[in-house]
């Protein structure tokens, strides 16, 4: 199995509005976790499982190790939509702060204005 | 004096009906010929109004349509609305419960105060019609949003702004209604959904005491029903064979969810 992060890479763009990079690289890690998730799983029961050998349990851990990154949860990133910024990112609308203050002061967000009180 | 500001109103649009048909004329309708000429022959209506172009060739001899005075009078006297037309300038009428039995709550939401008013009233109006007693609408607890971005850069971070979303709920209870009844209410309101209402419905389904032996007797049934499913479970004969769970992991039939 080569280690290169292209093969998670798509043929077509398949992201669409704004595009970056980074964008596209959390992307290809989304896909890339969600398609090898079920093996995952497996591995990780299999060394936690107590049960089984010795030997099978350190041969699941030597594949879960050897597993590609992209594969991981941990490498996936929440990123803003409309500007490929990875801080301060609101969950709510996928929004970076800033880009959330522009949409919310030009009134593209349904129901947010400024408040006071 | 009402009536003399409405003449006025109808004198204009007389006089602004004059300048459409020198449009129509001076557009290029017949590319070929650019000449207002033959377009003057082919509409012989207009075109001599436009010709003459006197105001008082264009007064009708008897005003084909009545004074609004007498028209909003004749509609006071003569003529009523239908009663479900009046109803509307009144409050929702309401079916009485004779039980009290909740049978459906259904929750509107939405960022606006006349969005929701406006379709909870709509939807006990509806109840009203589909002969379903209907209680509320019962204004729930807002939800209230709040966030706080800084207005700039980082280093401004004594400068910032706050932004509020402030969700409104109104729930409607349904009481001892059919529930064929009511699910058509739902599918209703859900025809005529409003823009910027969101809806949310509980409906809860009752029976009689006999009901564990009406689940027996439909037991067949749903046996059929899921035999298709029920048939999917199991272990595969080909998955049975003495192999270690590496290959199992290193399978086609695994790596198919990968197509990688």
């Amino acid at each position: 199995m080569s280690k290169a992060a292209s093969m998670f890479r798509s043929k077509k763009l398949d992201l669409s509005g704004f595009v970056n990079t980074r964008l596209i690289r959390d992307h290809n890690k989304r896909n890339a976790f969600e398609q090898m998730e079920p093996e995952r799983q497996a591995l990780r029961y299999m060394i936690r499982n107590t049960t089984l050998p010795q030997r099978v349990r350190a041969q699941a851990q030597l594949q879960l190790s050897q597993m590609h990154v992209y594969t991981r949860p941990t490498q996936i990133k929440n990123r803003c939509v409309a500007s490929g910024t990875a801080r301060s990112v609101f969950r709510d609308f996928r929004l970076n702060r800033f880009q959330f203050r522009m949409q919310a002061l030009a009134g593209e967000l349904p129901g947010v204005k400024k408040a006071s009180w | 004096m009402f009536s003399y500001t409405t003449r006025s109103a109808i004198g204009v649009g007389k006089r602004l009906r004059v300048p459409v048909p020198v449009r129509s004329l001076s557009s290029p309708s017949l590319p070929n010929a650019p000449s207002p000429e033959p377009a003057t022959t082919t509409q012989a209506g207009p075109a001599p109004a436009l010709a003459t172009g006197s105001p008082d060739a264009e007064q009708p001899s008897e005003p084909r349509v009545k004074e609004w005075s007498q028209r909003l009078r004749a509609l006071g006297e003569d003529t009523r609305l239908p009663r479900s037309v009046q109803a509307i300038y009144s409050r929702p009428l309401r079916r009485k419960a004779e039980y009290g039995l909740p049978v459906c709550d259904l929750q509107l939401r939405s960022y606006s105060v006349q969005n929701v008013e406006f379709f909870a009233d709509f939807a006990i109006r509806a109840a009203y019609y589909l002969n379903l007693p209907a209680s509320g609408p019962v204004p729930l607890p807002r939800i209230v949003e709040r966030w706080t971005v800084p207005r700039s850069n980082f280093v401004h971070k004594k400068s910032q702004e706050n932004f509020e979303r402030i969700t409104l709920r109104r729930l409607i209870q349904i009481k001892d209604g059919n529930p064929q009844a009511v699910q058509a209410w739902l599918a209703f309101l859900r025809k005529h959904a409003f823009y910027g209402v969101g809806m949310k419905a509980n409906v809860w389904e009752h029976d009689s005491l006999d009901v564990a032996k009406s689940m027996d007797a439909s037991l067949p049934e749903v046996e059929k029903t899921l035999r298709p499913h029920l048939e999917q479970f199991g272990q595969r004969h080909d998955n049975s064979a003495d192999r270690s769970i590496f290959d199992v992991l290193d399978s086609d039939r695994f790596a198919e969810r990968k197509n990688l």
